[in-house]
C-alpha cells in the first residue's frame, strides 16, 4: 500500500515544481526511511553502481554529444531545413524530416533518452524558429526519439526476449513491421493536420531566386554531410565496426570532423558543447537514480508482492485477459519503469499467456509497443521530461502533455490494429 | 515457537530457469522440512539490482543468503575463483567428491571465513559447452586476434593463444555477433543459449573445456547462521545439497530438450571441437597461469595442489568407469 | 547579506569545479570509445583494461555533473505552475525543496556510499577480468563524492535563494537548448 500512496504523493510534490529527480528521490526518501529505516538506503550504492556498469547507457552521453556539436555547428539546422525545403510548398515538411531522422536514430540505438534529448536539441530550435506550433513540435520529437523502443536494435526487445525466452533475431524481426507502420502513420497524420491547420506547421520559404529544381539541387546538396554522419553511425553497426553504443561515439568524432570540414571547429565549441553535454546527461541520470530510489522503496514495501497478487486475478479467457493484460501494463507504464514491467509483471502473464495457446512473440510485440507508449503517458513519461530537460524556456511542461497526445493515440490504435490483425503485421495471434 | 525468515539475493533475474529453479526449490524445501518454523524470501536481481554484489550486501547482512557463482567475486577475494569450476579441470562427480569428500569444503570454508560468511554448493550445470563462433576453428592460426566474449579465467587461458577477449554488454551480444563486431560468444548451454538466439547467427557450437562443471554457491552471513538452532542448520545442510543435485539433474534435462531443439530447427548449427594442438597449447597455458597464482600465494598454493592431486586420482577412476562405459558405448553404436 | 553572497559564490565554485571534471570526463569518454573501436577493427586490439576506463569515465560525467545541474538549473521541473510563481514563492520552493529533499538524500547516499567505497578499499577490489582495472574503490568512491557535492550545491539552492528573497538576485527564465551551460 506504501508504494500506491507514495505515487501519489509524488504526483503532488511533482507539481510544485521542484526538480523531477529529487522529488523522486525525497519522496523515497521519506516512504522509505519511514516504512523500513534508513538502512533500507545501504542499497542505494548498489544500485546507483549498477547505473554506472550498464555500459548500453553510455550510448545517452555520447548521442547527446553528437546532437550538441551538430547544433552548435548549425549542421542539423542544415539538414532539417534542407530536408524541409525538398517538400517545397508543402507545410509539415520539418515535422515529417524530424521524424524520418528519429526513425534513422531508433534503428541506431535502443536508449530511449539518448534519441529524445538529441532530436530535443538537434530539430526543436529549428522548428520552433519555423513559427512551429509548440504542441506539435515537441510531440513529434518525444514521439520520434521514442521509435528507438520499438525499431531494432531496441533494448526492450532484449529484455524480453530473455524474459520471455524468445530468440533475440525473431522479436527484431517481428518489430519491423510495426515500427514501420508507426513512422508511416506519424507521417500521414502531420499530413493531414497540415492540410487543415497549415499555420501550425508553415511550409519552408523559399529560397528565393531559385527555380524548384535549383532548390531540391541545392538542399540535397545540402543534406548530403550531416546525413553521410548518420549513415557512418548506422553503417559502423551494421558492418560490425561498433556496437550500436560505440557508434554514438564515432556519431560524435564525425560531428567533429564535419565541423572541421565546414570550418566551424574551434576548442572552444568542442568544450562547450561537452558542457552543454554534460548538464543534460546529468539531467537524465539523476532522474535514474531518483527513480530507481522510488522503485527500491516501492518494491521493498512490498509494492512488488501486492502487484503480483493482484495481476494473478486477471480473467481465464483469451481475449479477456489480452485486453486487460494490455490495460494493466499500459496503466502501470504510467508509474513504473519498462524494466520493472519486464521483470516483475511480464514473467506472471506469460505463462498464462502461453497456456491459453497465444503465441509468445506476437504477445511480446505487443507488449513491446505498449511499453513504449508508457515513455509518453503524462505524468511520468520519461520522454517527457528529457525533451522538457532540453527545451527553451517557452516551452511549457502542458505544451509536452498535450503534445503526445495524439502520438499516444496512435501508438494505442496500433497496438489495436496487431491485437485484432496481427497478419497485417506478418504475425500470428496463436500458434 | 521462534520462526525465522532469511532474506535471500540471487544473481540471476527472476524466473531465470533452472539457476532460479534452485532458489525456490530450495525455499520450498526448507519451509516444508521445518514445519513452517524457517522460511526463505527469495529477492532477484531486477530487486536488488546488485547481481555482482550479492558477496557484499551477504557480508554486510543486507541479506541473510545469496545464491551465486563463487568466480564472480575473484575480482574482491582472488582465491574464491577456485571453487566454480577451473579450465581441465574436475568434471561435476569429481568436483562434488573433492567438495565432500576430499578437502573442498574446508578449503572454501577458509576462504570464506575472514568476510563472515559460510559457503556451500549450490548447484551445478554440468559441462558447459565452448561457445558460439561464426568460422570454423581450424588451427592455433585461427584463434589469432580472434574476438570473443568470454570472461574470467578461461578468458585469461584464450588470452595466452591470441584470442582477444572481449566485453560486451549482454544487451549488445546478439547484435554484436550478427553484424561481426565479435567473432564469437560463450555463454552458459543449450537451454540458456537457446534464449539468447545466437543458433540463429553462428553456425559453429564448440564444446566445452573451460567451464567442466560449473558450481554455484549458496552463501551464508555467518552471524545468522549462529544464530539458528541446530536443526534448522541442519535442515538448511539438507535442502541445500538436495537442491543443488536437483539443478544437475535438471541441467542434463533442460540442456538435452534444447538441444533435440537446436537439432531439429536449425540444422545450420554444427557441433565442433577444438584441433588437439590447440587444446595441449591452452592446457600447458592453463599451468602457467595455476602456476603463477599458486606462486603468488600460500593459500591458492594449497587449493591449486588439493585440486590437482583429487584430479588425478579421481581421474583414474573415471577413466576405468564412465570414460570406459562411454567409449565402449560408442564402439557398440 | 555580505557573507551570504560570499558563500553562495564559493559554493557555486565547487559546482563548477565538478562540471569542469566532467567536461573533462566527457571529452576524454568521447575519445576513449573512439580509439577502442579503431583498435578494434582496425589493428584487431582489443584491451579490456580500455574498455573498462570507458564506464569509468561516464560514470565521473553523470556522477559530478549532477552537482553541476543543479547550480545551474539544468534539472527538468514540471513548470506547470513554477513558471507562473514569483520569484519569491520559487524561491521558497527551492528552499524547502534543497533542505528536505536534496541535503537529506545526499547525507544518505554519502553515508552508504561512503562504507562502499571503504569495503572495495579493505578487500583490494579490482576487475575480475583479466587485463581489467585495479583499484575499483576509486570509481566507487565517486558515489560518496558526488552525494557531497550534490549536498553542498543543495545548501547553495538555499543561499541563491536567500538572494533572490532579499530581491538582489532573479532566476533566469532562460534555461534549455538555447542557453545551456
Ligand atoms: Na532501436
Ligand atoms: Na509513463
Amino acid at each position: 500500500m506504501i508504494g500506491m500512496i507514495m505515487f501519489v504523493a509524488a504526483l503532488f510534490l511533482l507539481m510544485l515544481g521542484f526538480p523531477v529527480a529529487f522529488t523522486f528521490g525525497g519522496v523515497a526518501l521519506f516512504f522509505g526511511v519511514f516504512a523500513e529505516g534508513m538502512d533500507l538506503f545501504a542499497f542505494m550504492p548498489y544500485r546507483i553502481m549498477s547505473v554506472m556498469q550498464n555500459t548500453v547507457l553510455m550510448a545517452v552521453p555520447l548521442f547527446i554529444f553528437m546532437g550538441v556539436v551538430l547544433q552548435r555547428t548549425r549542421l542539423a539546422e542544415q539538414l532539417l531545413t534542407s530536408m524541409g525545403r525538398l517538400f517545397g510548398g508543402l507545410p509539415g515538411g520539418l515535422a515529417i524530416s524530424t521524424i524520418l531522422v528519429g526513425a534513422l536514430l531508433a534503428a541506431s540505438t535502443g536508449v530511449v533518452g539518448a534519441s529524445v534529448v538529441a532530436m530535443g536539441l538537434i530539430s526543436l530550435p529549428v522548428m520552433l524558429a519555423h513559427d512551429y506550433d509548440k504542441r506539435l513540435a515537441t510531440g513529434t520529437i518525444c514521439a520520434a526519439g521514442t521509435l528507438g523502443q520499438i525499431v531494432p536494435p531496441s533494448i526492450i526487445l532484449i529484455i524480453l526476449g530473455d524474459v520471455l525466452g524468445l530468440p533475440v533475431g525473431d522479436l527484431f524481426k517481428a518489430a519491423v513491421i510495426p515500427g514501420v507502420v508507426l513512422v508511416g502513420l506519424y507521417i500521414f497524420y502531420i499530413l493531414i493536420l497540415t492540410r487543415f491547420q497549415p499555420q501550425m506547421a508553415p511550409a519552408m520559404p523559399d529560397d528565393s531566386g531559385l527555380s524548384r529544381k535549383k532548390e531540391i539541387l541545392a538542399a540535397l546538396l545540402a543534406i548530403i554531410p550531416p546525413l553521410a554522419l548518420i549513415v557512418v553511425v548506422l553503417g559502423s553497426i551494421f558492418a560490425g565496426i561498433a556496437t550500436p553504443t560505440e557508434s554514438s561515439a564515432l556519431g560524435g568524432i564525425g560531428a567533429i570532423v564535419l565541423a572541421i570540414i565546414y570550418r566551424q571547429f574551434s576548442f572552444k565549441m568542442v568544450w562547450d558543447a561537452s558542457k552543454d553535454t554534460v548538464k543534460v546527461t546529468a539531467m537524465v541520470f539523476a532522474i535514474l537514480v531518483g527513480a530507481t530510489a522510488f522503485s527500491m522503496v516501492f518494491s521493498y514495501t512490498g509494492g512488488d508482492y501486492l502487484l503480483e497478487e493482484w495481476l494473478l486475478q486477471l480473467p481465464g479467457e483469451k481475449w479477456g485477459f489480452i485486453i486487460l493484460a494490455m490495460l494493466v501494463i499500459l496503466i502501470l507504464g504510467f508509474f513504473i519503469d519498462f524494466v520493472e514491467i519486464s521483470f516483475i509483471i511480464v514473467p506472471i502473464l506469460a505463462p498464462v499467456a502461453e497456456a491459453m495457446g497465444i503465441n509468445m512473440l506476437w504477445f511480446a510485440i505487443l507488449i513491446a509497443m505498449n511499453l513504449q507508449t508508457s515513455f509518453l503517458t503524462p505524468p511520468f513519461g520519461f520522454s517527457l521530461f528529457y525533451l522538457k530537460g532540453v527545451s527553451p524556456a517557452g516551452v511549457r511542461t502542458t505544451d509536452i502533455y498535450k503534445g503526445v497526445l495524439p502520438f499516444i493515440l496512435m501508438q494505442v490504435f496500433v497496438l489495436a490494429m496487431i491485437v485484432i490483425f496481427p497478419e497485417w503485421f506478418g504475425m500470428s495471434a496463436s500458434y | 515457537q521462534e520462526t525465522f525468515t532469511l532474506r535471500l539475493a540471487e544473481t540471476w533475474g527472476p524466473n531465470f530457469p533452472i539457476f532460479g529453479d534452485t532458489t525456490k526449490n530450495f525455499a520450498e524445501r526448507v519451509e516444508k522440512m521445518s514445519d513452517g518454523r524457517l522460511k526463505v524470501r527469495i529477492d532477484s536481481a531486477n530487486k536488488h539490482k546488485a547481481p555482482l554484489g550479492v558477496f557484499d550486501m551477504v557480508k554486510a547482512g543486507q541479506y541473510d543468503m545469496g545464491h551465486s557463482a563463487s568466480y564472480y567475486w575473484k575480482g574482491k577475494v582472488p582465491n574464491t575463483l577456485f571453487f566454480t569450476s577451473m579450465p581441465f579441470g574436475m568434471n561435476a562427480m569429481e568436483q562434488y567428491a573433492w567438495f565432500y569428500h576430499g578437502g573442498g569444503m574446508e578449503l572454501m570454508q577458509e576462504v570464506y571465513e575472514p568476510h563472515n560468511m559460510l559457503s556451500f554448493p549450490g548447484g551445478n550445470t554440468g559441462v558447459q559447452m565452448g561457445g558460439w563462433f561464426r568460422k570454423e576453428i581450424n588451427s592455433l592460426e585461427d584463434l589469432e586476434g580472434l574476438k570473443m566474449r568470454i570472461p574470467g579465467f578461461a578468458g585469461e587461458v584464450f588470452a595466452e593463444v591470441g584470442v582477444n577477449p572481449t566485453n560486451i554488454p549482454p544487451g549488445e551480444l546478439y547484435t554484436s555477433l550478427e553484424r561481426n563486431t565479435i567473432d564469437a560468444v560463450e555463454w552458459v548451454g543449450p537451454a540458456l543459449d537457446l534464449r539468447l538466439g545466437f543458433q540463429q547467427i553462428a553456425d559453429y557450437y564448440y564444446t566445452g573445456w573451460h567451464e567442466p562443471a560449473t558450481e554455484l554457491q549458496f552463501l551464508v552471513n555467518k552471524k545468522v547462521w549462529e544464530e539458528l538452532p541446530a536443526d534448522l542448520q541442519e535442515i538448511m545442510r539438507i535442502a541445500m545439497r538436495t537442491a543443488s543435485y536437483d539443478m544437475l539433474v535438471h541441467s542434463q534435462h533442460a540442456n538435452a530438450e534444447a538441444w533435440d531443439t537446436i537439432q531439429e530447427d536449425y540444422p545450420n548449427v554444427q557441433i565442433k571441437q577444438f584441433p588437439q594442438e590447440i587444446f595441449q597449447t591452452m592446457y600447458e597455458a592453463n599451468e602457467k597461469l595455476l602456476d603463477e597464482a599458486a606462486s603468488a600465494d600460500e593459500q591458492a598454493a594449497r587449493i591449486v595442489k588439493s585440486q590437482e592431486e583429487y584430479l588425478e586420482k579421481s581421474r583414474a577412476y573415471t577413466n576405468i568407469s564412465e570414460r570406459a562405459y562411454l567409449n565402449t558405448m560408442a564402439e557398440v553404436e | 547579506m555580505r557573507w551570504i553572497i560570499k558563500l553562495d559564490h564559493g559554493l557555486a565554485w565547487l559546482s563548477i569545479f565538478c562540471g569542469w571534471v566532467a567536461c573533462a570526463a566527457m571529452i576524454l569518454m568521447a575519445g576513449n570509445v573512439f580509439y577502442d573501436v579503431v583498435a578494434r577493427y582496425a589493428f584487431n586490439e582489443v584491451s579490456i583494461g580500455m574498455q573498462e576506463m570507458e564506464w569509468h569515465l561516464y560514470s565521473v560525467v553523470f556522477l559530478l555533473g549532477i552537482p553541476y545541474a543543479l547550480r545551474t538549473d539544468g534539472h527538468v521541473r514540471v513548470d506547470v505552475f513554477y513558471t507562473r510563481w514569483s520569484d519569491k514563492t520559487k524561491a521558497w520552493v527551492n528552499i524547502v525543496g534543497a533542505v528536505l529533499f536534496v541535503i537529506p538524500f545526499s547525507y544518505l547516499i554519502w553515508n552508504y556510499g561512503y562504507n562502499f567505497a571503504v569495503e572495495s578499499y579493505s578487500m583490494g577490489e579490482g576487475s575480475g577480468d583479466p587485463g581489467g582495472l585495479p583499484h575499483r574503490w576509486i570509481i566507487k568512491s565517486v558515489i560518496p563524492i558526488s552525494a557531497v557535492f550534490t549536498g553542498i550545491a543543495g545548501v547553495n539552492m538555499v543561499t541563491f535563494a536567500i538572494r533572490v528573497i532579499s530581491g538582489e538576485k532573479t532566476y533566469e527564465p532562460k534555461h534549455g537548448a538555447e542557453g545551456l551551460a
